[in-house]
C-alpha cells in the first residue's frame, strides 16, 4: 500500500508535481511494515459493488429513467382525481379514489407491464455490453476484477436497481395518494377491509414481489448483455422477450405457457391484495423468478467466463 | 528485484521468476486466421522490453492473452512467475488506447478501476489516485470530466491508471500513440523513470526509433511470429557495423582496408565502406593515414533495428502503420 | 475457445435440466412410480365407502383448496372475454379458490388480475362481492332452501339404512343409462385417488366417459373429467390442484361490505343449480316462463333440450347478482354463429353448432335444440316434433 508513495518520494515525477507534498501531508500515518492485514476478498467485493452502484445511480440516463417512473404515479393520481370527481366509474378508479394506498397498487399494475421492465433492461442490458462497448471492460478485467466476480457485482447492482425502480414507483404513488385521496382502512380485492398499517405492509410485500420479478428480468438482460458489445442490442433484445411474452400470454392457445412467462407472473403481486394473502400463487411466482435467475445467470456466466474480450 | 523494506505488496513477498514467459503461445481466431503463432517470449526482470512489429503483427493479441482477456488457442504463459489472478494486481496495463467513463471525472475514473482490483485498499485510494494523477501531470485536471480531456490527457490518464498500485510489471501497448512530440517525450521519460525504479516495462510499439531509444531488450514480431528477441545490443550484433571512409583516393583506401582484413570492401567515387568486424575504427584510421591515404572523414555505421528487421524478414517496416 | 468450454456450458444445461425436471416432475414422477397404490375397490364398494365417510363426518370434510377448471370444447376463440364473466369459463382454464367449512359455510373466490369475485355463504346469509364493480350483493335465502349441493356426492335418503344399501340403490338407478366401473388410481392435487368411470350406454352420446376421482382417504370428489368421443384429452375438467382437509380460518366466512361499496340485496327461494330444466321455480319470472316452454326429448345421456329461441338480449346471467353483459354474450353468440354449419331436412332447416361435447341446433322456425349428442341425433330429434 505504501510502495507507490515511497516510489514517488524516491523518484522525481515526470513533470513538476506541486500537489504531491500536500497529498503527502494529508495522508494518514502508515501502518508499520508487515502489519498490513491480508485483504479480505469480501470487503473488496463490496467495494466493487459500491463503485458499481455509484456509477449506476449517478449516471444521468438512469436518473432520468427513475424520474420518469416517479412522475407517472403523480400523473395517474391527478388524472384519477379529476375523473373520479364527476363520473361513476367502477373498478380500480373507484378503489383509488376511495383510498390513498390503492394508488400504489394501481401504479405498479400499470407500470409493471412495460415501463419498469424498460428501466431495468436499460441498466442490466448495459452491464457487460456497455463496458465492452466503451472498452472499459478490458481495464476492469486487467485490474483484475475477475470475470465471475464482476458478473456477480453487475448482477447484484441490477438487482438493487430493480428494487429501486419498484420502490421509487411505490413511494411516489404512496406520497401522491396520501396527498390526493383520503387515508383510511384499505379495502382488499376480496372485499375485506384492513387497517392502514396492514395496507402499508401489503405495499411492502408487493414491492418485494415486483422487485424480485424485475430482478428476474435483469438476469435475462444480463445474459443477453454478455453476447454483444452493443448495449442497445441487449436492451432491445430483452424488450423483445418481454413483448413476445405479453403476446403469448394473451393467446388462449398458449394458456399453459402463461405460468412460465415473466410478464404473467409480474402481475401476481395482486396476491398481496387478497384475503388471505395468496401465498401459493406468489410463491409460485417467486419460484418462476428464481428459475429465470438461475438459468439466465448460468448462461451469462458460461458465456462471460469464456468470452474473448477483443473490444 | 529489490524493493524497500516497508513497501511489500499486501502480505505477499515480491514474486520471483522472469517477468513474462510464454511458451508456444498461439491464438487462432474463429475465422481460422492465426494472429499469434507459437510465441516464446522471455522478458527478464528489470528490463525495458520493446515489443516491436508492424501493425497487425499480433502485438495487441499477445498482450490481451498475457492479461487474460483473450484465451490462447494453445500454449501457456506466466507473469512474474505467478498464476494469472495472482499476478495481475502487480501488473499495470495500457491496452489499445485509453478507455474511460466519459461522464466521470479523471479522478472518479481512477477510483473506479482501483475498486476493481481486489487487492487494492479503499482506505488509501484517495492518496494513490492523487499520486498517480500527479505523476502523469494531470493533478490539475483531476476533477474534469473525461469527455473534456484532450487526446494526450486521455493517454496520460490511462498511464496513471496503470500506476495506481505498486507494480512489478507495466504492460504498455503503444503508449505514445496519438501523442504530440512533447507528450511522446514525456511518456518516454516516464517509462525510463519507472524502469529506473526496478519495474519491468513491456512496451509494444510499431516505432523502431522509440524502441531503440527506450528499451534494453526487444522482440520483433512479423505476421504473428517472433523473428528475434534479446538485448538491443545482441539484436544489432546480428548485423555487423560498417566503417565508412570519405576519401579522394578510394582505390588506395580499399587496398588498405583489404590488407587490414576487413571484409566486403566496396568502393565508390568518394568513399569506401567495409565490414568493421573486430577492428577498432581508430586503428583503421591510423593504418590509412600510415599508408598515405587522405581521409576526409571516417564514421562507423551501426545497424539499426530497422536493418535488423529488414535483414530478418526481407520486408520493409511499415513505419507509419 | 478457452479450455473447459463444455464444462462451463454444462452449468446452464444442468440448470435447464433441473428446472425442466421441476416443472415436469409431477407427470414424470407419476409415470415412473406408476399409479398410487390403494386397496382394490369395486364401484359399489367405493360408493359405499364414500357414503359411509360422509355419514361418519356428518357431511363432507371441512377443506380448502384451489380448483382449476379447463374447458377445451372446441369453441371458436372467444373475443376479449373479461376474466370475470361466467361466459369466459367456456374456454381456456380458470382457477377458483374454495374454502369449505360446513354445509352452510362456504367461500368461493375467483381471482383475476387486480380483481376478485367472491361468493361467501354463512348460515342463511350469503354475499356476492365483485371488486371490479365495487359491489356487494346480499343474497337472502328463503327458509327451507339449502345451499348444500355438493354435486358429486350421492345424496342418500333417510330410508337408506346402510351405506352399502345406499350405494347399491344409486348404482342400480344409474346403470339404466350408464356403465359404471373403476379404473386405475390417479394422483390428484398430490393425493392418491380412486377413479370412478361413468360410461354412457347411449350410442348417440358425444360423451365417451366421465371420470370421477375420489380421494383415497376421505372419499371427497377431487376431480371430474369429461372425455369426448375420439379424444384422448378431457374436453372438460374441473378438479383440485391443491387441497387441504383442515377447517379453514373463520374469517373466510365473514363478510362485511367495505365502506364506500355499493350494497344490493337479492332474495332467492332456491338456487339455480343443477341445470335440470323445468325445475326453476324461483322468483325469476322470466326463467319460470322459459322453463315452461322447455322440454327434454330422450332420456339419460342422449337427452336433448328443446326450447324456443331465446331473445338474445335477455340471456340469463348465471351467477346470482352476476354482471352478465348482454353485449358480450351477443358477441359470443355472433362469433359462434359464424362457425355454424347450415343443415336441412324434412323438418325444415337450421344452423348446427358442434363442439366436442355439446351440439346445438338453431332451427329457422325458432327452436333451439341442445344436447350432448351427435349432430345426427339432434337432427333426428328436430324432426320429431
Amino acid at each position: 500500500m505504501s510502495t507507490a508513495e515511497t516510489r514517488t518520494r524516491t523518484t522525481p515525477g515526470l513533470v513538476p508535481v506541486p500537489e504531491t507534498s500536500r497529498a503527502t501531508e494529508r495522508r494518514p500515518p502508515e501502518p508499520p511494515a508487515g502489519a498490513v492485514p491480508p485483504r479480505r476478498s469480501s470487503s473488496a467485493f463490496w467495494r466493487l459493488l459500491g463503485s458499481e452502484l455509484g456509477l449506476t445511480f449517478r449516471r444521468p440516463r438512469n436518473l432520468v429513467m427513475l424520474g420518469v417512473l416517479a412522475g407517472v404515479p403523480v400523473v395517474m393520481g391527478v388524472a384519477l382525481r379529476l375523473v373520479a370527481a364527476d363520473a361513476e366509474l367502477g373498478g380500480i378508479v373507484t378503489s383509488v379514489a376511495g383510498n390513498s394506498l390503492m394508488l400504489t397498487f394501481a401504479s405498479l399494475s400499470f407500470l409493471v407491464v412495460l415501463l419498469m421492465p424498460v428501466a431495468v433492461a436499460m441498466v442490466a442490458g448495459d452491464a457487460i455490453a456497455g463496458e465492452a462497448g466503451t472498452g472499459t471492460l478490458r481495464y476492469l478485467l486487467a485490474a483484475p476484477a475477475g470475470r465471475t466476480r464482476l458478473l456477480a457485482v453487475k448482477y447484484l447492482n441490477a438487482v438493487v436497481f430493480s428494487f429501486a425502480v419498484t420502490a421509487v414507483v411505490a413511494l411516489s404513488a404512496l406520497v401522491t395518494g396520501l396527498i390526493m385521496f383520503p387515508v383510511g382502512p384499505v379495502t382488499l380485492l376480496s372485499g375485506t377491509t384492513v387497517p392502514v398499517a396492514e395496507g402499508l405492509l401489503r405495499i411492502l410485500i408487493s414491492v418485494g414481489y415486483v422487485g424480485a420479478g424485475m430482478a428476474a428480468l435483469a438476469a435475462v438482460a444480463l445474459a443477453l448483455s454478455t453476447f454483444t458489445e452493443v448495449s442497445i442490442g441487449a436492451v432491445a433484445g430483452t424488450m423483445v422477450i418481454v413483448i413476445v411474452s405479453q403476446v403469448l400470454r394473451a393467446i388462449p392457445q398458449f394458456d399453459g405457457l402463461a405460468d412460465y412467462l415473466l410478464p404473467a407472473r409480474w402481475t401476481g403481486f395482486d396476491g398481496a391484495l387478497r384475503s388471505p394473502i395468496d401465498t401459493g400463487a406468489m410463491a409460485e411466482g417467486l419460484l418462476t423468478f428464481g428459475a429465470y435467475i438461475v438459468l439466465s445467470g448460468s448462461v451469462a456466466w458460461a458465456r462471460f467466463s469464456g468470452k474473448d474480450i477483443t473490444s | 528485484m529489490t524493493r524497500e523494506a516497508g513497501a511489500p505488496f499486501g502480505a505477499a513477498p515480491p514474486s520471483a521468476g522472469a517477468a513474462i514467459v510464454t511458451r508456444g503461445l498461439t491464438k487462432r481466431f474463429r475465422g481460422g486466421q492465426v494472429a499469434v503463432d507459437s510465441l516464446d517470449l522471455d522478458v527478464p526482470r528489470g528490463s525495458v522490453y520493446g515489443f516491436l512489429g508492424p501493425n497487425g503483427s499480433g502485438k495487441t493479441t499477445t498482450i490481451r492473452m498475457l492479461l487474460g482477456l483473450v484465451a490462447p488457442t494453445a500454449g501457456e504463459h506466466t507473469l512474474l512467475g505467478l498464476p494469472l489472478a495472482g499476478a495481475l494486481p502487480r501488473v499495470g496495463a495500457l491496452v489499445e488506447g485509453p478507455a474511460f467513463y466519459p461522464y466521470l471525472s479523471g479522478e472518479a475514473n481512477l477510483r473506479r478501476f482501483d475498486a476493481a482490483d481486489p487487492t487494492a485498499s479503499g482506505a488509501t485510494v484517495r492518496r494513490r489516485v492523487g499520486e498517480a494523477l500527479d505523476r502523469v501531470g494531470l493533478g490539475a485536471a483531476a476533477g474534469k470530466r473525461y469527455r473534456n480531456y484532450s487526446l494526450g490527457m486521455r493517454q496520460r490518464l490511462a498511464i496513471a491508471a496503470a500506476l495506481l498500485g505498486p507494480r512489478e510489471l507495466l504492460v504498455l501497448d503503444e503508449p505514445t500513440n496519438g501523442l504530440d512530440p512533447q507528450g511522446t517525450r514525456e511518456v518516454r521519460a516516464l517509462v525510463k523513470e519507472i524502469a529506473a525504479d526496478g519495474t519491468t516495462v513491456f512496451v509494444s510499439s510499431h516505432l523502431l526509433a522509440e524502441v531503440e531509444q527506450m528499451c534494453t531488450h526487444a522482440a520483433i514480431m512479423s505476421t504473428g511470429r517472433l523473428v528475434a528477441q534479446g538485448t538491443i545490443a545482441s539484436l544489432s550484433g546480428g548485423q555487423v557495423s560498417r566503417v565508412r571512409i570519405e576519401t579522394p583516393d578510394p582505390a588506395g583506401a580499399a587496398r588498405v582496408l583489404a590488407a587490414l582484413g576487413l571484409a566486403d570492401v566496396r568502393a565508390t567515387d568518394a568513399e569506401v565502406t567495409a565490414e568493421l568486424g573486430g577492428h577498432a575504427p581508430e586503428r583503421v584510421n591510423a593504418a590509412l593515414v600510415g599508408e598515405g591515404v587522405a581521409v576526409r572523414g571516417l564514421s562507423v555505421v551501426r545497424p539499426s533495428l530497422e536493418d535488423v528487421f529488414v535483414g530478418l524478414t526481407g520486408e520493409g517496416f511499415d513505419v507509419d502503420g | 475457445m478457452r479450455k473447459g468450454t463444455f464444462v462451463r456450458w454444462g452449468v446452464p444445461i444442468a440448470a435447464a435440466a433441473v428446472i425442466g425436471a421441476a416443472i415436469g416432475a409431477g407427470p414424470v414422477v407419476a409415470a415412473v412410480s406408476g399409479d398410487p397404490a390403494l386397496p382394490e375397490r369395486s364401484a359399489q364398494q367405493l360408493l359405499a365407502d364414500a357414503v359411509a365417510a360422509v355419514e361418519r363426518t356428518d357431511g363432507p370434510l371441512p377443506m380448502s383448496g384451489t380448483v382449476r377448471q379447463t374447458a377445451s370444447l372446441g369453441l371458436p376463440a372467444l373475443p376479449q372475454m373479461g376474466g370475470e364473466s361466467p361466459l369466459a369459463l367456456l374456454s381456456g382454464s380458470h382457477e377458483v379458490k374454495v374454502w369449505y367449512g360446513a354445509q352452510d359455510r362456504l367461500r368461493v373466490a375467483m381471482p383475476t388480475h387486480m380483481n376478485e369475485t367472491n361468493l361467501i355463504v354463512n348460515g342463511d346469509e350469503a354475499w356476492y362481492w365483485d371488486s371490479d364493480g365495487n359491489t356487494a350483493t346480499k343474497i337472502k335465502i328463503k327458509a327451507g332452501a339449502g345451499w348444500a349441493h355438493e354435486p358429486a356426492t350421492p345424496a342418500p335418503t333417510p330410508s337408506d339404512l346402510t351405506p352399502q344399501a345406499a350405494a347399491a340403490k344409486v348404482l342400480a338407478k344409474a346403470e339404466e343409462h350408464t356403465a359404471i366401473g373403476v379404473t386405475n388410481t390417479a394422483e390428484v392435487a398430490g393425493r392418491p385417488a380412486y377413479q370412478l368411470v361413468l360410461r354412457p350406454k347411449a350410442e348417440a352420446s358425444l360423451v365417451q366417459e366421465v371420470r370421477l376421482a375420489l380421494d383415497g382417504e376421505t372419499y371427497v370428489p377431487l376431480r371430474v373429467q369429461v372425455y369426448a368421443k375420439g379424444s384422448a384429452e378431457p374436453a372438460f375438467e374441473v378438479g383440485f390442484t391443491q387441497v387441504t382437509f383442515t377447517p379453514p380460518a373463520e374469517e373466510n366466512f365473514v363478510f362485511t361490505p367495505p365502506a364506500g361499496a355499493k350494497v344490493e340485496e337479492q332474495t332467492l327461494g332456491e338456487v339455480i343449480s343443477d341445470g335440470k330444466a323445468g325445475e326453476h321455480t324461483g322468483e325469476h319470472t322470466g326463467d319460470a316462463k322459459a322453463a315452461k316452454d322447455l322440454k327434454v326429448v330422450g332420456e339419460g345421456w342422449s337427452g336433448v333440450v328443446v326450447a324456443p329461441m331465446p331473445d338474445l338480449g335477455s340471456l340469463p346471467a348465471e351467477a346470482p347478482g352476476g354482471q352478465g353483459d348482454p353485449a358480450e354474450a351477443k358477441a359470443l353468440l355472433d362469433n359462434v354463429l359464424k362457425s355454424a354449419t347450415p343443415v336441412s331436412g324434412t323438418w325444415g332447416s337450421g344452423k348446427l353448432i358442434t363442439t366436442k361435447l355439446v351440439t346445438v341446433l338453431l332451427t329457422d322456425d325458432g327452436r333451439l335444440l341442445a344436447g350432448a349428442v351427435t349432430p345426427e341425433e339432434i337432427v333426428r330429434v328436430a324432426g320429431t316434433r
